[in-house]
């Protein structure tokens, strides 16, 4: 049975409140279109998980989704800081965990093996590991040396966007994915938007670049441009630009309030966004990911 | 022509990398450094970005460890595991780490401002930077001379520098081994950071300006060259981000 499915259903079937989610895409393949109808839906008390935290979270944040927190680190890559999260924090609305990038990685990493936690070599000084209690010492019963375990972290449901999958939800991803495979298969729901969906021949043609097997997979949305303003290789580039315009639309809780009202809640789907947008910043970023995602957009067209 | 801070700095620390082959980078002024070690005295080091990307050659400063440019002209994009795998197992020989705050045993403070539980200002926190301060085999810290960020205390340890930890106990790093600022260069002696050197257009006295007693002055400072032509000419060359 095909596992292709309508976006706005795809989001109902698997996020459901209280959920912990795992947000897959490290400045690649960031799931705008997931999160989007998540806020949209209005779905709320989520536990957002992810190493490198960036405006997608802070936006869930604003929208009212986010009960808590799992980062790594949390801000607008490049330009500064997350101001919802900020401001949520500082109002008492948000709880949160931090901890380092390679920390929650293990994390995720043990629910992905099936162990109760790992052993590293990180996290062994400075302030943090004091606020954290995620984390513990631990003698190697082998050599006897001092270590930090991390308990496994199991995310409810994974989102991700990927460039393409077949029916059965073979997903292929190629380019930066930073800790989105071990964030995936260690989520027990997993649900993603793509680029195109091809068939399984072409899929087994690369299987190289499968990066999650299809009988780990809930249900795919195809959904262009899925990832703006963030950017999908060999399809489109980063809008550096809507990143920028973020920090300043984002530093008043009345301005992206009303930026989440215009461009969330009074339109019907991603692709009204996308009109929204506008076609040519759309055909800007495919102009800027170089000649072979003109050729995708023209294959597919 | 005259340089900006980051780029005088990036002169400075960049420099620094030719005894290395690879380095673990992150976002703004060790990109630039790095980059322009590898345009210029390293065309063989090896960049890392905790993305996965590893061998990076941004044509231009990235906002995102994970962005284009980063992937672009990279020998091998991985996944995180790979890079923090590599960086845990001591095969990272030196990482370019910078922060809000730094004290004079090189611990940094890139998470508040003030209390922990009650900051003024919550920072981005650790991201990498904790993980790479403890297990890369050393670590530059690159932090711009302005009086705020060097004190006598951080407000919190997020990225640990020497004293606090049992580096050599734990099997971890050695921990930073210098700071650069735009005016001078601090080494680490018996744990504690002393003025080294300064550029040729600036005084001991200049380069310890408004910095807390603790930062401490070598017997004898050397002179870092300024800038050359070449420098300046490659770092004028590369888009900001």
């Amino acid at each position: 049975m095909s596992k292709i499915g309508p976006l706005s259903e795809i989001v109902r079937g698997a996020v459901r409140s209280g959920d912990t989610v795992f947000v897959g895409g490290f400045g690649q393949a960031v799931p705008f279109a997931i999160g989007f109808e998540i806020i949209r839906q209005r779905i709320g008390d989520l536990v957002l998980c992810r190493t490198g935290a960036d405006i997608l979270v802070d936006m869930l944040i604003a929208a009212g989704c986010a009960r808590r927190v799992v980062i790594g680190w949390i801000g607008n890559p490049g330009l500064g800081l997350a101001h919802a999260f900020n401001r949520a924090v500082a109002a008492g609305r948000l709880e949160f965990e931090e901890t380092s990038n390679f920390g929650l990685l293990l994390r995720l990493l043990a629910a992905r093996l099936g162990v109760p936690y790992l052993p590293t070599r990180s996290l062994l000084g400075g302030d943090m590991p004091q606020h954290l209690p995620t984390l513990k010492q631990v003698k190697c019963p082998f050599t006897g040396e001092t270590l930090a375990a991390v308990s496994a972290l199991t995310p409810d449901v994974a989102i991700l966007h990927a460039q393409r999958s077949d029916e059965h939800g073979n997903i292929q991803a190629w380019g930066i994915l930073g800790d989105t495979v071990e964030g995936v298969l260690a989520s027990k729901c997993v649900i993603a938007t793509v680029e195109e969906i091809v068939s399984s021949k072409e899929i087994a043609r690369q299987p190289d670049r499968t990066i999650v097997p299809g009988h780990r997979v809930d249900a795919v949305a195809l959904v262009p441009f899925g990832a703006y303003p963030s950017y999908c290789q060999d399809y489109y580039g980063r809008d550096d630009d809507f990143y920028r315009r973020y920090d300043a639309i984002a530093r008043k809780e009345e301005s992206l309030t009303a930026w989440l009202a215009e461009n969330v809640h009074a339109l019907p789907d991603w692709t009204k966004y996308l009109a929204h947008v506008g076609p040519a910043r759309l055909e800007d970023m495919i102009d800027a990911a170089g000649p072979d995602a003109r050729a995708h957009q023209v294959m597919r067209s | 022509m005259t340089l900006s801070a980051d780029q005088r700095m990036a002169v400075n620390a960049g420099r620094m990398l030719t005894r290395f082959k690879t380095c673990f980078v992150g976002i703004g002024a060790p990109s630039l450094a790095a980059a322009l070690a590898q345009r210029l005295l390293s065309p063989s080091i090896a960049l890392i970005y905790e993305s996965g990307a590893i061998g990076a050659r941004p044509d231009r400063m990235p906002l995102s460890t994970g962005s284009p440019c980063v992937a672009d002209g990279a020998s091998v994009i991985g996944s995180m595991l790979d890079v923090f795998g590599e960086l845990q197992a001591g095969r990272i020989e030196v990482g370019l780490l910078a922060g809000a705050q730094v004290d004079c045993h090189g611990n940094l403070n890139s998470t508040v401002i003030g209390d922990y539980a009650h900051p003024r200002l919550r920072l981005p926190g650790s991201g990498g930077a904790l993980d790479i301060a403890l297990l890369a085999n050393e670590i530059l810290i690159l932090m711009p001379h302005e009086p705020r960020r060097f004190v006598s205390r951080v407000d919190f340890i997020t990225s640990p520098g020497h004293g606090g930890v049992d580096r050599a106990a734990l099997k971890l790093g050695r921990g930073p081994t210098a700071i650069v600022t735009e005016k001078a260069r601090f080494d680490f002696v018996s744990g504690t950071a002393v003025l080294a050197a300064v550029f040729e257009d600036v005084t001991p006295d200049e380069a310890l300006d408004g910095f807390p007693p603790e930062f401490g002055r070598a017997d004898h400072i050397e002179t870092i060259p300024l800038p050359t032509r070449e420098e300046t000419d490659i770092l004028k060359a590369i888009p900001p981000a």
